[in-house]
């Protein structure tokens, strides 16, 4: 399994460093370039190529913070997926369900600072969740298998609301169209 | 990715979308979800007092494949009995629709918001029958006490 954040040369936890992050990607990405390799032997030159793919696909991992997130559980030993994650409370869903509502009728009566304040709500969770995970996976303490088991409820939330901000996206991208 | 021909049409003209009155004793609300893309179903059905599915409802924020999957169900229950709808497999609506692989999930989930629905109403049924049980021998008690 590829762990991105030794990949990238940063410290595994879900705050992360962005601006180091990227740093290191991009002088990795440079020290490993096809170019450099050009009168190596061809052995080498896969070896090159291939860690520059896991150099790409890590950072593309740390800087989603759902892939991020799903990275970490991983790597704490969870199953991630579909299938082994617990079923959504109900509870959870109810309030889903009206929030998407409030955003449907938000767009059909094109108010915009309704829009503008689900989203805030939307945001204000996304952040309270990023504290969480913040807290379950930090570079000074990091969840054993049982723990990130335990709270996978909270990587299928953050999906919840990550689909929900798309969506917020999308309709003030069509307000910004419509009033352009 | 490609939806097919049906996963289109469904939709772009979804049918049986809305809703119908939670609280009433003859409606069994179904809500689901998938964790793994966020997607939130929820399907209603409305009963008569023979069993029938006469109405069904649904809302679906998600992909065009969990649209048309909702969609395609409400269509198919309707007119039928509970337990019929309850054996609906979502394999059916994978046929159907030709989903891919990756889109079978959105079927899983209309079939569970089918099997949800009907539970809710058997649940509101039983609580009314033990409710009018209660309030029978209730009844009884104060005419024996008399």
């Amino acid at each position: 399994m590829l762990d991105p954040f030794a990949r990238l040369g940063i410290p595994r936890g879900f705050a992360i460093d962005r601006k180091a992050a990227e740093k290191n990607h991009r002088e990795l990405s440079r020290a490993l370039h096809p170019d450099r390799y050009l009168g190596a032997a061809p052995a080498e030159r896969n070896r090159a190529l291939s860690e520059a793919a896991d150099v790409n696909e890590a950072w593309r991992i740390v800087r989603d913070p759902i892939r991020r997130a799903e990275a970490l559980f991983r790597l704490a030993g969870a199953t991630v997926g579909e299938t082994s994650e617990p079923k959504t409370a109900p509870s959870f869903l109810m309030e889903m369900m009206e929030l998407r509502e409030s955003l449907d009728e938000a767009k059909s009566r094109k108010d915009p600072s309704a829009v503008t304040r689900v989203s805030a709500e939307v945001d204000s969770k996304l952040a309270t969740l990023e504290q969480r995970f913040a807290k379950l996976f930090s570079a000074e303490r990091t969840a054993d298998a049982h723990e990130a088991g335990a709270a996978l409820g909270l990587l299928g939330e953050l999906r919840f609301y990550a689909r929900a901000k798309e969506t917020i996206r999308e309709i003030q991208e069509a307000f910004e169209d419509a009033g352009a | 990715m490609a939806y097919s021909e049906k996963v289109v049409e469904h939709a772009e003209n979804p049918r049986n979308v809305g809703t119908l009155d939670k609280d009433d004793a003859n409606v069994g609300t179904g809500l689901v979800g998938a964790p793994a893309c966020g997607d939130v179903m929820r399907l209603q059905i409305k009963v008569s007092n023979d069993g029938i599915i006469e109405d069904a409802k649904f809302k679906t924020f998600g992909c065009g494949s969990a649209i048309a999957s909702s969609s395609l169900a409400t269509e198919w229950i309707k007119g039928k009995s509970l337990d019929e709808a309850e054996s609906l497999k979502n394999s059916a609506i994978v046929e159907e629709l030709n989903l891919p692989p990756v889109k079978i999930h959105c079927s899983v989930l209309a079939e569970d918001a089918i099997k949800s629905a009907i539970a809710d109403y058997r649940q509101k049924q039983a609580a009314l029958r033990e409710a009018v049980a209660a309030g029978k021998s209730k009844n009884e008690t104060t005419i024996s006490a008399e």
